[in-house]
Parts: structure tokens; C-alpha cells; sequence
């Protein structure tokens, strides 16, 4: 766990559903405070790879390492013996997850949705916990809705709301699984503010999206991912001022003029 | 055709108030036992633990495989055969709970699997474990589906408590029973009985309606 190691290091990962792989053979290395950009195409991949990384899928082949630590299992002599679930849980909790339909605790309020974790995963007394809570919300500008349920709450407010939520955690590694795609366009500016404002603080991301404005922004590095593949692993300028593969081309022609495919 | 006996029905009151009484007692402590073994058997059947859960698959299927009536009198007379003495009371009281239980067992498990696999997915994401999961996540979120079937299988139970009249316990059914012997009265006396019935029935499901709002 020296500082020296990379914070992520994913080899040869892959996942097949049937007989289909959806990721196929990734190999990705991140270093501290990267901020890596994944975009690509549907079913090109993106999510299952970062559901891979914090096993909320068991991938079928490969090895993901974070901060040091083999999610699979431990090395005993020579031989990898598999985690128990609760062990897996455990590894889970520095690896932060926010997901596309923001999947709130539906029977909790703000604050609460906040706080459960530190509380009842890491046992930290209630009160403590609700005040991290609120200060976390607070960074996220929602102090004032700390009392409501999800169902009280805008989508970008609940957005914001399940990126404290992961950050209650303390996490070295967040996952954004598509954060703005459920949002009403205007709401798609406070939620990617708020991870703006992250990057600016040094936290390693992996952020798969489809705002491509945002991505060349905010990405440190941007990988473009097609068919479970990375094909293109770049800094964002280069990417989008010269693709160097023709499924890239092809990728941001689609996205930066959707029209002229509507009509073909 | 005779005019209805007003005056048995006063007469028989008292003592199937006497009867309502031991099938109310019965019937809440079987609901407190078939609430308990349903729930943690509900959770059971989503064990990552095989055994537990073949375990309580074959309870439940028990459960629902064999009447009521059987269930009561397994317990009433085949546990004593095997050394197990039990009072009339309690038998009762087991019966009808783990009758409840194996339903109930049922009811939670598809209350907990209804809700939304984001919601288990967010919970993994924090670091909680399939248990914690369970326990904060999905049981307290899935009540409000539980109620309603839940309120059915106790009204059920309540109406299945009437089974225990065979096997000679005083409760509310077997009280009228007896006076009926007594004063050849049929008619009017299981007229009254189905209103007792219903009075206990209706209260229950008052009380779950109720339950329901507060959750909603």
C-alpha cells in the first residue's frame, strides 16, 4: 500500500453474459487523483466495468487491485483463495458507487440516506454520523432538505444527495455509472458541479458519461471504450481533436451530430 | 316454521364471550409466533446458507400441503406418542402459529424480493453485507407490501382457531357447540356465531388499514 502504487490497477478483466463478452480483457491502470473519463457506445461496456471493479458483478475472468488490495481474494501461498461475501462487502466500502437512477434509500430521509453507512457499516455512533451527514450535504448544497424523502426531492437533488451518500464512506476511489443520463436537462449542471467541485479536491474518479463538454473539462484522462474494449486511452484534447481510431471518429460524428443520423 | 329464539341468544352470550375470549388469547399468541417464525424463515429462505434454507423450503411446504385441521391434530396427538406433553393450550397455540408461520414465510420473502434491485445494489455499494442489506435496506421498505397480505393470514387464523373446537378446546366455536347440544337451537346460535366472527375479523383488519396508512 506505499503511495508508489497505483490506486487501481485492473488486469485482463472480463465479464460474459452467455456467451457474450461485455467486457473483454480490460487492462487499466489509475493513478492518485486521475480523473478518468469513459465514454463509448451503448453495450460498449462502460458500467459492467466499473460494476466489475466493486463486484457488485463477478467478473469472470481477471483481477482488479485497489489501493493494494485484491477484490477477489487473499494470495496464500502462491494461490488466490476467493473472499467470503462479507469480506467482499468490507473491501467495498472505499470504493464509492453512484449510480445513473441515483437509487436512494426510499424509507430514509436525506440525512439519513447519508448517514446509514458510516452508522451501521462502520459503527459510528448515530449523532456523529447524522453530523457528518450534514456537513456532507452541505457540501452538496442541500442543508436544507436534509429532513426529505427521496420521493420530496428533485432528480438532481437526489443525485447529489447519493454522491454524499458514497462519500460518507470515506472512499479513495469514486464510480460514477452515467450520473446525468436520468436527469431533466436542467438539472444536469448541479449534479455535475458537485463533481466538478470533487475533482478540484483531488478524489480519484472513474466517471462514465455521455456529456462530452463535461468530459473534456473535468477528465484528467479520457478512455473510450467499443464492444468491451478499450480502444483509446488518451488525455481528453487529443481525443476529441484527433481520434485515432476510426470507431472513435465514428463515435463522436454520431454524438456531436445526432441529426445527421435521424433523417438516414 | 318457528319464530327466531331471542331469548337462547341472550341466554348463550356470557358464555361465548367466555369462548371469544380464550379464541382471541389463542389467536394473538399464535399471530406473535407466526409473525416471528415467519420472518426470520422469510429471511431464512433468502439465506446464502443452503442448509437453512432447504430446511425452512421444507417446512413451508409442509405448511401448505397438509390442512389445518391435520397440522392441529399432529400436535395435539401424535407429539405426546413421541414423548413430547404438551398442555391443550399451548398445542393449540403452536399449531396455529407454525400453520401462520410457514404462510407468512412466504409472504415476507416475496415482500423483501419485490423491492428494487438498485435499492440492494446501492446498499452493496456502502459496504453493507447481504444481512445488513436485508435487515436496513429491503424489511423495512418491503412492510408496506407485507401488510396486506399479511392481515389476510391472520384473519385466516383467527377463522382456523374455530378448527380447534375437535380437539375439545373451549374457545368460541366450541362454546356455541356445546350450548347448541344443550338447547337445540342451531339456527340461531351459529347466526350468532358467524356475527362474533366477523365483529373479531373487522377489528383486525380495522387495525391493519390503519397500519397501512402509517406506513404509506
Amino acid at each position: 500500500m506505499t503511495d508508489e502504487a497505483p490506486l487501481l490497477k485492473v488486469v485482463g478483466l472480463t465479464k460474459v453474459y452467455g456467451a457474450t463478452p461485455v467486457v473483454d480483457r480490460v487492462d487499466l491502470v489509475v493513478e492518485r487523483g486521475e480523473i478518468v473519463m469513459i465514454v463509448g457506445p451503448s453495450g460498449a461496456g462502460k458500467s459492467t466495468l466499473l460494476r466489475c471493479i466493486n463486484r457488485i458483478e463477478d467478473p469472470y475472468a481477471g483481477e482488479v487491485v485497489v489501493d493494494g488490495v485484491n477484490m477477489a481474494g487473499e494470495l496464500r501461498g502462491g494461490k488466490l483463495v476467493a473472499d467470503s461475501t462479507a469480506e467482499t462487502a468490507r473491501k467495498r466500502q472505499k470504493i464509492g458507487m453512484v449510480f445513473q437512477r441515483f437509487n436512494l434509500f426510499s424509507h430514509l430521509s436525506a440525512i439519513d440516506n447519508v448517514a446509514i453507512g458510516p452508522y451501521r457499516v462502520l459503527g459510528v455512533p448515530l449523532e456523529e454520523a447524522r453530523d457528518r451527514a450534514m456537513a456532507l450535504l452541505d457540501r452538496v448544497k442541500l442543508k436544507q432538505h436534509a429532513g426529505k424523502r427521496p420521493a420530496q426531492l428533485s432528480g438532481g437533488q437526489q443525485q447529489r444527495v447519493a454522491i454524499a451518500r458514497a462519500l460518507a464512506m470515506n472512499p479513495v476511489l469514486m464510480l460514477f455509472d452515467e450520473p446525468t443520463s436520468a436527469l431533466d436537462p436542467e438539472l444536469v449542471g448541479e449534479v455535475l458541479a458537485v463533481i466538478r467541485a470533487l475533482a478540484r479536491d483531488g478524489m480519484t474518479m472513474l466517471v462514465v458519461t455521455h456529456e462530452m463538454q463535461f468530459a473534456r473539462e473535468v477528465g484528467t484522462r479520457l478512455v473510450f471504450m467499443d464492444g468491451g474494449r478499450i480502444v483509446e486511452d488518451t488525455v481528453p484534447e487529443t481525443f476529441f481533436a484527433n481520434p485515432a481510431s476510426d470507431r472513435a471518429r465514428e463515435f463522436l460524428r454520431r454524438v456531436s451530430k445526432p441529426e445527421d443520423f435521424e433523417n438516414a | 316454521m318457528g319464530s327466531v329464539d331471542w331469548g337462547v341468544m341472550i341466554y348463550a352470550i356470557p358464555y361465548m364471550l367466555k369462548g371469544a375470549l380464550v379464541t382471541l388469547e389463542i389467536s394473538s399468541l399464535s399471530m406473535l409466533l407466526g409473525c416471528l417464525v415467519g420472518i426470520v424463515c422469510g429471511f431464512l429462505l433468502l439465506s446464502e446458507i443452503a442448509p437453512l434454507k432447504g430446511f425452512v423450503r421444507c417446512y413451508v411446504y409442509f405448511v401448505r400441503g397438509t390442512p389445518a385441521l391435520v397440522q392441529i391434530f399432529l400436535v395435539y396427538f401424535a407429539l405426546p406418542v413421541v414423548g413430547i406433553e404438551i398442555a391443550p393450550f399451548w398445542g393449540a397455540v403452536v399449531a396455529l402459529g407454525f400453520n401462520a408461520g410457514g404462510f407468512i414465510a412466504e409472504i415476507v420473502r416475496a415482500g423483501l424480493q419485490s423491492i428494487d434491485a438498485g435499492q440492494t445494489e446501492a446498499a452493496k455499494a456502502i459496504g453493507m453485507t447481504h444481512r445488513q442489506t436485508l435487515y436496513y435496506i429491503l424489511f423495512p421498505q418491503s412492510l408496506r407490501v407485507i401488510t396486506p397480505p399479511l392481515t389476510n393470514e391472520l384473519i385466516t387464523l383467527v377463522k382456523s382457531s374455530s378448527l380447534l373446537s375437535a380437539i375439545s378446546i373451549y374457545e368460541l366455536t366450541r362454546a356455541t357447540q356445546l350450548i347448541i347440544s344443550a338447547k337445540f337451537t342451531p339456527f340461531e346460535l351459529y347466526a350468532l356465531l358467524a356475527v362474533f366472527y366477523l365483529v373479531i375479523v373487522s377489528a383486525l383488519a380495522q387495525l391493519s388499514e390503519y397500519i397501512e396508512r402509517r406506513l404509506a
